[in-house]
């Protein structure tokens, strides 16, 4: 019961977003960059460090193209891919990504140890209060399964590095202190989910 | 790295009661910190904020309400995150941001009211104060300062101060409010980089000062969790600063709070003390050891423009008073906050608080419609408000 309010109240809280968002304007505008160079046709993809962006949360996909475009996430290969977008050709590709269906979890063998102290270390740091019990996301707040290992172990670390600061500062607060041998074991548990 | 995160510290343990339901092992995430058990299975979390232009007709203006006599308008739209707001000897107001990393001029160009990005792709730009003709801009771990700022807005060449006042690095808690005091100097709170945790008290949780160059750093208040606003007092000259209580100790406790800066290097209470309330996650001190606030502004309401009103357009009652624009909560069930209260001093000096500016917290559906931030004085002594939520600023004016 406690659980389910608390449930309902986060649910409800968000300001109305006004999405404006048209997935069919998004596929063209994704096609007419290339994204799927990177990203995978469906974006599902399959070059290592490459985040998948199928299935991912509509208002996370606008805030983080709004910071490569601003510069604020520095990642070289996104600068030009981002150049110039408008807010509205952003949130039309949000859209299109969003809509896409996620990929499937990890098919290479599952290390059990490996994975179960990758829940421990989630259970720990409450992982699944932001990124939902499935790890699918909410809002801004990403899906975190159904993602590359390789990705999420690099992207972790650069939190933890202060390499990466987000929208605001709550991933670094989090991986504060994690070893490397912490973040290859969430990063295994959460692609094999 | 000087910070300790308390339960990776084995001598944590002398210090610290055992009452956290927290792994072992693992330093749990900064705002996790002293999670009761009652909130274990919440799903609350931080409310998205939006980096988008918000069109005029879906702002909440209609909807916001003020006091009797008092108008409220729409001012400024366009300003993606606009939090605080300062205001150039030649008019420019200049607007910070945290998210999208931008500071934004407004200007009026014949008869007309135009809003440009001044700087981008800063790091959490929040802090913002003028100081002759130089606008000082603090972000994450960063101060920079441009000269002859109004005569330079389309090509401003800022001078760099990182170096000068090393601030501490750690990103969380790390956007800062600031401001030059009436000594001159210029004020920078720095929060913890946690949500509740043993800190180098010398670096975190306080409120220093600096001479503007950014050499003989002092501290003027310690014990500060984090503190995102603060003026001076127009009479006394005392510092007044609001602060953010920790989060997941419940829906009610503690509350965010009011204080004012007595003596110099005066300690506030944190970690073990907040708003009179004795931090079960933490002994060794008690709350009677500490002044106690100076008002009790409400659980999880996140006061952020805290701002003595300059002005005499306003009715004798609001002269001088304290307005305080209170952005909302995310860790509490039920909203609270979302409004700009007025604190206002009684016969006996007892302080009072009133709602001013409302109409941004939908109670019914629970749900709000903008998050008020920055507040500050025009020299006409209209008020504006900034909406980070809509990247909107709206004016208050009052007519008999
Ligand atoms: C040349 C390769 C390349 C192209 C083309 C490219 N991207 Fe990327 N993209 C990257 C890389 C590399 C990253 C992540 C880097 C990192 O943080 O490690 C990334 C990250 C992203 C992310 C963040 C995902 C996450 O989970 O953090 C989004 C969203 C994104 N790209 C969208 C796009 C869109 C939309 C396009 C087309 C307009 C595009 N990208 C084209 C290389 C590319
Ligand atoms: C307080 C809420 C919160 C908690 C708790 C939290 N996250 Fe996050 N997480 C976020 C937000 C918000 C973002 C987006 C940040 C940004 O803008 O970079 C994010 C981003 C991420 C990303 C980047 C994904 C991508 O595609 O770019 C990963 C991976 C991630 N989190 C994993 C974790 C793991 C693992 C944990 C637990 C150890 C965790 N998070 C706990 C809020 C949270």
């Amino acid at each position: 019961m406690r659980a389910l309010t608390y449930l309902a109240a986060a649910l409800l809280a968000a300001a109305t977003p006004a999405w404006a968002g048209d997935a069919t304007r998004g596929a063209a505008l994704a096609e007419a960059r290339n994204c799927a160079a990177c990203h995978g046709a469906n974006g599902i993809s399959a070059v290592p460090l490459m985040p998948s962006l199928a299935g991912q949360q509509a208002e996370f996909l606008l805030v983080q193209i709004i910071m490569f475009r601003e510069g604020l996430r520095p990642v070289p290969a996104m600068m030009e891919p981002a150049r110039g977008l408008t807010d509205a050709e952003i949130e039309d590709l949000a859209a299109f990504y969003a809509a896409l269906p996620s990929g499937p979890a990890a098919t290479d063998p599952r290390n059990e140890a490996l994975a179960a102290r990758g829940a421990e270390l989630s259970a720990a740091r409450n992982c699944a209060t932001c990124h939902r019990p499935d790890y699918s996301g909410q809002a801004q707040v990403p899906r975190i399964n159904h993602q590359r290992e390789d990705f999420l172990v690099h992207t972790l670390a650069e939190y933890r590095d202060n390499l990466r600061v987000g929208m605001d500062t709550q991933m670094n607060g989090v991986m504060h202190g994690m070893t490397n041998a912490d973040i290859r074991a969430i990063a295994h548990y959460l692609a094999h989910r | 790295m000087t910070t300790k995160i308390i339960p990776a510290l084995a001598g944590a343990a002398l210090l610290l009661a055992p009452g956290l339901a927290l792994a072992q092992g693992a330093p749990p995430p900064a705002w996790a910190q002293g999670r009761s058990p009652e909130m274990a299975n919440s799903t609350l979390a931080p409310h998205a904020g939006r980096l988008t232009v918000t069109p005029p007709d879906q702002l909440p203006t209609a909807q916001l309400r003020v006091p009797e006599g008092f108008q409220v308008e729409l001012w400024a739209h366009g300003l993606p995150g606009a939090r605080v707001m300062v205001r150039g000897p030649n008019g420019t107001i200049f607007v910070g941001t945290r998210g999208i990393g931008r500071v934004y001029a407004v200007r009026e160009e014949g008869g007309e009211r135009r809003v440009s990005t001044f700087m981008q792709g800063l790091q959490q730009p929040s802090g913002l104060a003028i100081r002759e003709g130089a606008l000082y801009i603090s972000a994450i771990n960063r101060m920079l300062r441009v000269d002859n700022v109004e005569q330079n807005l389309s090509n401003p060449q800022p001078v760099d101060l990182t170096a000068a006042f090393n601030l501490p690095e750690a990103p969380h808690h790390g956007w800062t409010h600031i401001a030059f005091g009436p000594d001159g100097r210029l004020y920078l709170p720095r929060g913890v980089p946690c949500n509740i945790c043993d800190t180098d008290g010398e670096r975190y949780a306080l409120i220093a000062s600096f001479n503007p160059d950014g050499t003989d750093r002092r501290i003027e208040a310690r014990g500060v969790r984090n503190s995102v606003g603060f003026d001076f007092h127009s009479r006394t000259g005392q510092l007044w600063f609001s602060n953010h209580g920790r989060d997941w100790a419940g829906n009610d406790n503690p509350s965010d709070t009011l204080h004012v800066n007595l003596r110099r290097g005066e300690h506030h209470g944190f970690p073990w003390c907040a708003s009179g309330w004795q931090d079960p996650a933490v002994s060794g001190r008690l709350c009677s050891e500490f002044p106690p606030p100076a008002l009790i502004l409400g659980p999880h309401v996140a006061p952020i423009g805290t701002h003595f009103y300059t002005g005499t357009a306003f009715p004798e009652r609001y002269r001088n008073a304290l307005f305080i624009a209170n952005r909302g909560s995310w860790n509490r069930e039920r909203l609270a906050g979302y409004e700009v209260v007025v604190v206002r001093e009684e016969e006996g000096g007892r302080l009072v608080q009133e709602p001013f500016l409302t109409g941004f917290r939908d109670d019914k559906n629970q749900r709000f419609r903008g998050r008020p931030a920055g507040v500050m004085t025009m020299p006409d002594g209209s008020l504006l408000v900034s909406d980070e939520q809509n990247g909107a600023i709206f004016r208050i004016t009052y007519r008999r």
